[in-house]
């Protein structure tokens, strides 16, 4: 069973009297253990079927299925639960918080639970990606390679299914981003989860078990 | 993580908790000066709340109480000194200079004044008493003559300073009540009971006797107790207290305003930041309690602080107006502290709730795209 799973999935933005289409009739899957990009020119709506698969928007029309859990209905809480427990995130802009900690911004998605303690394993994670000299400095104290190790350590502490990356290594040069995608391909393999990513990098294809494009919301077979 | 949020831009969160310190300080301040105010006027009341005052009343035919209205009081009120008196002024001259001092003609002075030298009669029929101050204006001691009217009096007591309320700040003069035989009637009667209450006892009987004549209401005498006027200004100084608590509240809610727009122009700075909260899967619930705990220890920080520059304020105060600068930790004004305190941790969560509101409503997905 695909880990997830897109079924003709249609996104109508209103502006104006005008209708937009951003996603039209748009199917997807990704499997567990398989990094999958999604590239295709700006404004193709690349973004916005990452944010479906990513639970952070709801499709017009269509489905989407979450390990054979059919989530298109769910309301904003049931869809934060499953954002919790299933899914990682990791962003071109990092989007650690400054505040806290290498070890406390693994934490984070767990830190307001209060019956687990997820510190051993936010520890573990910075260990496997290589930063676990660096458990207590600040964002600021990283690097931009360092900082994205430290996102997806973050992303990998709920153990998810999925990691949904959006434009990984955009802030980032060639050979971090090099660095940065191994450390993805192994990690796609331990942990046996899907890796989706929206990328413009080329440097990415290399790495990919499968590439979708997507031009003007339609998949190109 | 609230904590933390709020040291990531200390002025302003300092600034946003000085507006707070300083309504909570306007406000316990001001609750403590009138809780001082009125201890003080109690005090200085005290002394002559168990006096009752009667002197002729508005729809009297005479224009002072009559004998026989004495001899009435006197049968009616048997377990009290009963003291008429009559007054009028004059200026008092001797080789030293002269003076205006107020004439008492009065028969029982022991029961009314205090004197530091010398004696007061209780059947004051030869000689006078006068005031200390008047006294050492004029160079005059006990044993020295004064005259009135034609009459010399020689002097047989001094009488202390008025430590209570209505001394006229100028001198008295108390002679026999022969000595002002010329009006007829007396200005005032006072009468000496036990204490407050009795005072309030011994003023309801008169008003029965004189005041009320079937079902009419004719004053015939008017009755003053201290007791009464003291309850006017408690009442006066509780609706001024109300008035000026109002006020200070006034800077309460403007700290809290801008409470409200500390943590709306933080929480919209970190609307990313919240996204990517919201996007990792932590609830709308959460981010909701996290701005709130932020709002409230904005609050909780203020209110300390402002409670402790309050106490001192006090300590200070209660120092100037009663003299006993410990006083303040009386429940009566401590407890303005808590409520100040109190105030101010509730009005800042309460500013906090729009914001909060607003932070953990806004989808991640707006929010990651800014």
């Amino acid at each position: 069973m695909s880990v997830i799973e897109l079924t003709n999935i249609f996104k109508r933005y209103q502006s104006g009297e005008e209708t937009v289409d951003a996603l039209k009739g748009v199917d997807f899957h990704a499997e567990r253990g398989e990094m999958v990009l999604v590239t295709g020119p700006s404004g193709s709506g690349k973004s916005t079927m990452l944010n479906m698969i990513g639970l952070l928007d709801t499709p017009t029309e269509g489905t989407v299925c979450l390990d054979g859990l059919n989530v298109t209905g769910f309301d904003e809480d049931e869809l934060t639960e499953e954002r919790r427990s299933s899914l990682g995130f990791v962003f071109q802009n990092f989007h650690l918080l400054p505040m806290l900690t290498a070890v406390e911004n693994v934490e984070l998605p767990s830190m307001w639970d209060r019956s687990v303690d997820r510190r051993d394993r936010a520890v573990e994670l910075l260990e496997v990606v290589g930063l676990g000299d660096r458990l207590t400095h600040t964002p600021a104290q990283l690097s931009g390679g360092q900082q994205q190790r430290v996102a997806i350590a973050r992303a990998l502490i709920n153990e998810p299914d999925i990691l949904l990356a959006d434009e990984p290594t955009g802030n980032l040069d060639q050979e971090t981003g090099q660095t940065i995608l191994e450390e993805m391909t192994r990690l796609k393999q331990q942990e046996n989860i899907a890796i989706v990513a929206v990328t413009h990098d080329k440097q990415m294809e290399a790495y990919a078990d499968r590439i979708v494009t997507l031009v003007d919301g339609v998949i190109q077979s | 993580m609230a904590w933390r949020n709020l040291g990531r831009n200390r002025v302003r969160t300092g600034l946003a908790a000085l507006g707070i310190i300083i309504g909570v300080v306007a406000i316990v301040s001001l609750g403590m000066a009138g809780v001082a105010l009125q201890q003080q006027a109690t005090a200085d009341l005290g002394s002559l709340t168990n006096e009752v005052s009667v002197s002729a009343g508005a729809d009297s035919d005479e224009d002072g109480v009559t004998e026989e209205q004495v001899e009435e009081i006197e049968n009616i009120i048997t377990d009290a000194q009963v003291i008429p008196q009559k007054i009028n002024s004059t200026e008092i001259e001797t080789r030293s200079g002269s003076v205006y001092v107020s004439v008492t003609g009065v028969t029982n002075a022991s029961a009314l004044y205090d004197v530091s030298d010398g004696e007061a009669p209780d059947r004051l029929e030869t000689g006078a008493l006068i005031s200390n101050s008047t006294a050492q204006e004029l160079g005059l001691e006990v044993g020295d003559p004064v005259a009135y009217e034609g009459q010399l009096y020689r002097i047989r007591g001094l009488i202390e300073a008025d430590d209570g309320f209505g001394g006229s700040g100028r001198g008295e003069l108390v002679i026999p009540v022969s000595g002002l035989r010329d009006q007829q009637y007396y200005d005032s009667v006072t009468i000496i009971t036990g204490g407050g209450d009795a005072a309030e006892a011994t003023a309801d009987q008169l008003e029965e006797r004189f005041n009320v004549d079937g079902r009419d209401k004719e004053e015939e005498l008017q009755i003053n107790t201290f007791a009464g006027a003291q309850e006017s200004i408690n009442s006066f100084l509780n609706t001024l207290q109300l008035a000026l608590l109002g006020i200070g509240s006034i800077s309460l809610v403007v700290a809290s305003v801008a409470i409200l727009n500390v943590m709306l122009m933080s929480t919209i700075e970190r609307r990313g930041e919240i996204g990517v909260l919201r996007a990792v899967g932590i609830r709308r619930s959460e981010v909701l309690r996290m701005i709130l705990t932020e709002a409230m220890f904005l609050g909780v920080v203020g209110g300390i602080i402002g409670a402790i520059v309050s106490l001192a304020v006090g300590l200070v105060m209660f120092n100037i107006i009663t003299g006993d600068a410990l006083a303040v930790l009386g429940w009566a004004s401590l407890q303005y502290l808590l409520y100040g305190f109190v105030f101010a941790v509730v009005t800042s969560v309460l500013s906090g709730v729009y914001p909060a509101w607003k932070a953990s409503n806004d989808r991640p997905v707006e929010a990651l795209r800014g």
